[in-house]
């Protein structure tokens, strides 16, 4: 019961959300400067044929005309069309003009169908690449604030915040693919090339997350009942495991919600790096191309995972520690 | 007792630190604790009582360190046994700490924990059966409905119901001895009353030696078969209770024992009535404040706390007004009303004529000039990074004070007056004691030369001599300055000694109104019997606690059953009360107590 009240509170507030996103990003990208019919078209195009496409578009309604329009079929699930991506590849505009290619422009659904799993793939080795090293390195800093694990982790972890993404994703490629031949680097021909994108990404996602765990681990184990605990005689394991890891996950989780959404923002860089066929690419050729149907839907599509993500770790949470209320 | 001890401490030392720089703690510690026998061990803040309770169960962490002497059970000494088979042994050796809040983790439900503890010492043991020995266990010391309890989470315990649990945890086991530590002292009088009694049913039941730790010699009396009395780390007298009090050896018992408050001998000090005024100072009618708080797994509705509910009464110029009842019987929010932090929802707080809700502008900055609050905690209510002067001139420079000469004249002055060395001045308040921290709080509230103080649980925190020593303060301070103090507290002992007149509530209302000796000497409500029955004194008790009180805790302010609030602890209650609810009825001028025997008595009176 309670979780359902939670799940329908939180859906409705994350609907709202959403909604006044696409609202705001809407009326930005109408308000900008630069026509995008002029872009499809073709520099060439006479000025007369461009009013008339932007008319049957219903580009020279009023914005909020405009908003209605499209929200009526985002409801649907219809994110509408790209106005430069045709159906069947690359993409078109620049200075060549063909009128015939118009109609079978790609769905902006299926642009995103297609390069979100790429991305999420690459979030979600991200993660877990982070995770499995913040928890080597922070655990046993924070069982022993002050000593050697201590201060391993925050040489580690200093290095790392200091290290820029793009150079190390060059720097990676060209040791670990170009110069060993242990891995693939550019494009997408298998899972393989999805790691040292990830590795990239979780050195940039690891020094926040070690930090937090080594600080919530040990006041964790500050906290009265884990001295009581040995003298209630649990073993040093289960007080660790059970109770201070337990107790030191709130945090965690916390930061682990904006970080996977800080992390979106993340493969624009490295995706565009590694020329890795995901979402940040596909963004980044969008923003080029002023093509306003497909960085809405980028838009709403994204601001729905980070509202998912964070009811997801909230709820996580107060199912951990249950004195917690969102 | 013939039979051979359960534990013995021969020549214990412990110190902190190490090296040149190391200081003793304890120093010559030995005693022997027989079966079944409880042992109370007494002595003031920083005697080194807490650290000699955690050395018989093996618990001295750095920077504390065992200098000399061993803790011997079973002929071997605990102290010497490595992780792993003194974690075995904690089976027969348990501990209870002060702080029930904070022994169990806030994120799992305390029976999963306390069956969790058993099958660390007992490995192997059934799952169910552990379950089993558990909520029987939680029944045996009168959790109600001990089945749901289980699987309830610390949070959701109060702190008394939280000892009952860690005594279960602690006993669950079996053990040979036990270790309490401090067990009553963050519990109400009340409910610590009952948990002492608890303790010494099952400790009789389960055949359990216990080394019984507290600062109030009361309650060691309570428990105690014999009683060592720790003075800076050293035992300096060993008796039984009762020779203890009646013929005490050592000057350091002699002064505990002079320290305990007087309630009804004649050395307790005779307070004045209240002298009559035309006009009360503060008047508060008819007052009621309800919290809501969101129901957890429902969509939008809410719980209402009633926190205070249909508060009257005056305050009189020039009184000493106490306020007494235990945790959450709404007297904080009663605080929040008298000083204009919130608004009654109904009912109105008039200070000096003027409706406090409609006080605007200027007329608004003169109440707060005349009222001022004086707070409970003192260290977390003085800013750790300004310096005493400062903190002192903030209020004059609110109150339109510019200048700068002047205002450093009249900070001086009233320090002073609290007795604050002026050298202090330039000072963070980083190195004061608590009472040093209280008099800046009091100067704080002075230096606007106010009418009336409100101190909510000012001394509560404040060691014996240094609440005699503010209390004379405050007697000082109210001589010369007509001042009028409203005391919010718990300590009846400390209510006793000060207040011309005390209000006492209970769930939010106040129950009864009195003088101090009609409430001590002839309470009219059986609430107000029950508390006087738990006071810690070691006077012979007017009032017995097994006649005075039922078994249990106050019902919760959310969901009030109707009737009257103290009904389900009341002895005398009977069927109208748990139908109605009683108002305060008048028994004499300017006395009244809300229960249905007063009515009576009354009734019969009259005929």
């Amino acid at each position: 019961m309670f979780i359902i009240s939670f799940l329908v509170r939180r859906l409705a507030q994350g609907a709202l959300i959403i909604f006044l996103v696409t609202l705001l990003i809407f009326t930005l990208l109408r308000v900008v400067p630069g026509d995008p019919v002029r872009l499809m078209a073709g520099g060439m195009a006479p000025e007369a044929l461009i009013e008339q496409i932007a008319k049957e578009m219903g580009l020279r309604d009023p914005v909020l005309v405009q908003f209605g329009r499209y929200m009526s079929g985002v409801v649907r699930g219809d994110l509408g069309q790209s106005f430069v991506r045709p159906a069947s590849g690359a993409s078109t505009g620049g200075s060549s003009f063909g009128d015939a290619t118009r109609g079978e422009r790609a769905d902006v659904l299926t642009l995103i169908g297609e390069t979100l799993p790429m991305t999420l793939q690459l979030a979600f080795l991200a993660i877990v690449f982070a995770m499995l090293f913040s928890f080597l390195v922070g655990i046993p800093a924070g069982l022993s604030p002050g000593r050697w694990p201590d201060k391993v982790a925050f040489y580690v972890s200093s290095i790392f915040i200091s290290l820029p993404g793009f150079w190390l994703g060059i720097v990676l490629a060209l040791l670990l693919s170009v110069k060993l031949g242990w891995l693939p680097a550019i494009g997408y021909k298998g899972f393989a090339y999805t790691i040292l994108p990830a590795i990239v990404l979780a050195v940039e996602l690891s020094p926040v997350l070690i930090r937090t765990l080594t600080g919530s681990i040990s006041s964790a184990m500050m906290m009265p009942f884990i001295a009581v605990g040995r003298v209630r005689g649990l073993s040093q394991r289960r007080i660790i495991f059970a109770h201070a890891l337990r107790n030191a996950s709130v945090p965690l989780l916390n930061l682990l919600g904006i970080q996977i959404s800080g992390l979106l923002g993340g493969v624009l860089v490295i995706e565009f790096i590694f020329d890795y066929p995901g979402l940040g690419l596909l963004t980044i050729n969008a923003v080029l191309q002023r093509d306003f149907p497909l960085i809405q839907g980028i838009a709403i599509v994204t601001s729905a995972i980070f509202v998912l993500i964070n009811i997801a770790v909230d709820l996580i949470a107060t199912l951990i520690d249950p004195r917690l209320e969102y | 007792m013939n039979s051979s001890p359960v534990l013995s401490v021969k020549n214990l030392g412990v110190e902190v630190g190490t090296g040149a720089g190391a200081r003793p703690v304890l120093s010559d510690v030995s005693f022997d604790l027989a079966p079944r026998e409880i042992v109370g061990i007494i002595g003031a803040s920083g005697s080194g009582k807490t650290v000699l309770a955690r050395a018989l169960v093996n618990w001295i962490d750095p920077p504390l360190r065992i200098s000399s002497g061993s803790v011997e059970y079973k002929s071997q000494n605990i102290l010497d046994l490595a992780g792993g088979r003194m974690r075995l042994l904690r089976r027969e050796i348990a501990y209870v700490g002060a702080n029930p809040m904070g022994a169990l983790d806030p994120t799992l439900p305390v029976g999963r924990q306390i069956v969790e503890k058993l099958s660390a010492v007992v490995p192997g043991i059934d799952p169910s059966e552990a379950r089993k020995r558990v909520i029987d266990l939680l029944g045996a010391v009168r959790i109600p409905s001990p089945r749901l309890r289980f699987d309830e989470y610390p949070s959701q315990f109060s702190g008394g119901m939280m000892q009952r649990a860690l005594i279960v945890d602690a006993l669950i086991s079996n053990p040979a001895f036990l270790v309490a530590d401090n067990v009553t002292q963050p519990l109400d009088v009340t409910v610590a009353a009952q948990v002492l009694r608890l303790m010494r049913e099952l400790t009789e039941r389960f055949d359990t030696a216990v080394v019984f730790v507290s600062s109030s010699l009361p309650t060691v009396k309570e428990a105690a078969d014999q009683v060592l009395v720790l003075s800076e780390g050293r035992i300096v007298e060993r008796n039984t209770p009762q020779r203890l009090i009646d013929a005490p050896q050592h000057p350091y018992t002699l002064q505990l024992i002079s320290q305990i408050p007087k309630i009804w001998t004649s050395e307790a000090v005779a307070v004045p009535r209240t002298p009559n005024a035309a006009r009360p100072t503060i008047s508060i009618r008819d007052a009621t404040r309800t919290y809501l708080v969101r129901k957890r797994g429902t969509f939008a509705a809410h719980s209402e706390v009633r926190a205070v509910r249909n508060v009257t009464f005056d305050v009189m110029p020039g009184e000493n007004f106490g306020v007494v009842g235990e945790s959450g019987c709404g007297k904080s929010t009663l605080m929040r009303l008298l000083s204009r932090l919130e608004f009654p929802d109904s009912g109105s707080v008039i200070c000096d004529g003027q409706d406090l809700s409609k006080l605007r502008g200027k007329m608004l900055l003169k109440f707060r000039r005349d009222f001022q609050l004086v707070l409970q905690d003192p260290f977390n209510s003085l800013p750790p990074r300004t310096s005493i002067g400062a903190i002192l001139e903030d209020p004059l420079r609110v109150h339109g004070m510019r200048n700068a000469k002047e205002i450093r004249d009249r900070v001086l002055a009233v320090m002073a007056e609290v007795e604050l060395p002026a050298n202090l001045y330039d000072e963070l308040p980083l190195g004061l004691s608590a009472g040093q921290r209280q008099r800046v709080n009091v100067a704080r509230a002075m230096v606007l030369e106010p009418k009336v103080l409100i101190m909510d649980e000012t001394l509560s925190s404040l060691d014996q001599t240094e609440q005699f020593r503010l209390l004379a303060l405050f007697e000082k301070l109210q001589a010369q300055h007509g001042l009028t103090y409203v005391f919010i507290s718990h300590d009846l002992a400390m209510v006793r000694r000060v207040c011309n007149r005390v209000a006492v509530m209970y769930l939010g209302e106040v129950v009864e109104i009195a003088d101090n000796e009609r409430l001590f000497f002839d309470p009219g409500h059986p609430y107000t019997k029950a508390l006087l029955s738990a006071v810690p004194t070691l006077e012979e008790r007017r009032y017995k606690p097994e006649d005075c009180l039922l078994e249990g805790e106050p019902p919760s302010p959310i969901d009030l059953p109707p009737g009257c609030s103290f009904a389900s602890r009341c002895p005398h209650a009977f069927d109208r009360c748990h139908a109605e609810s009683p108002t305060l009825t008048v028994r004499n001028h300017g006395e009244s107590a809300a229960c249905f025997l007063v009515e009576r008595q009354g009734a019969r009176a009259a005929a």
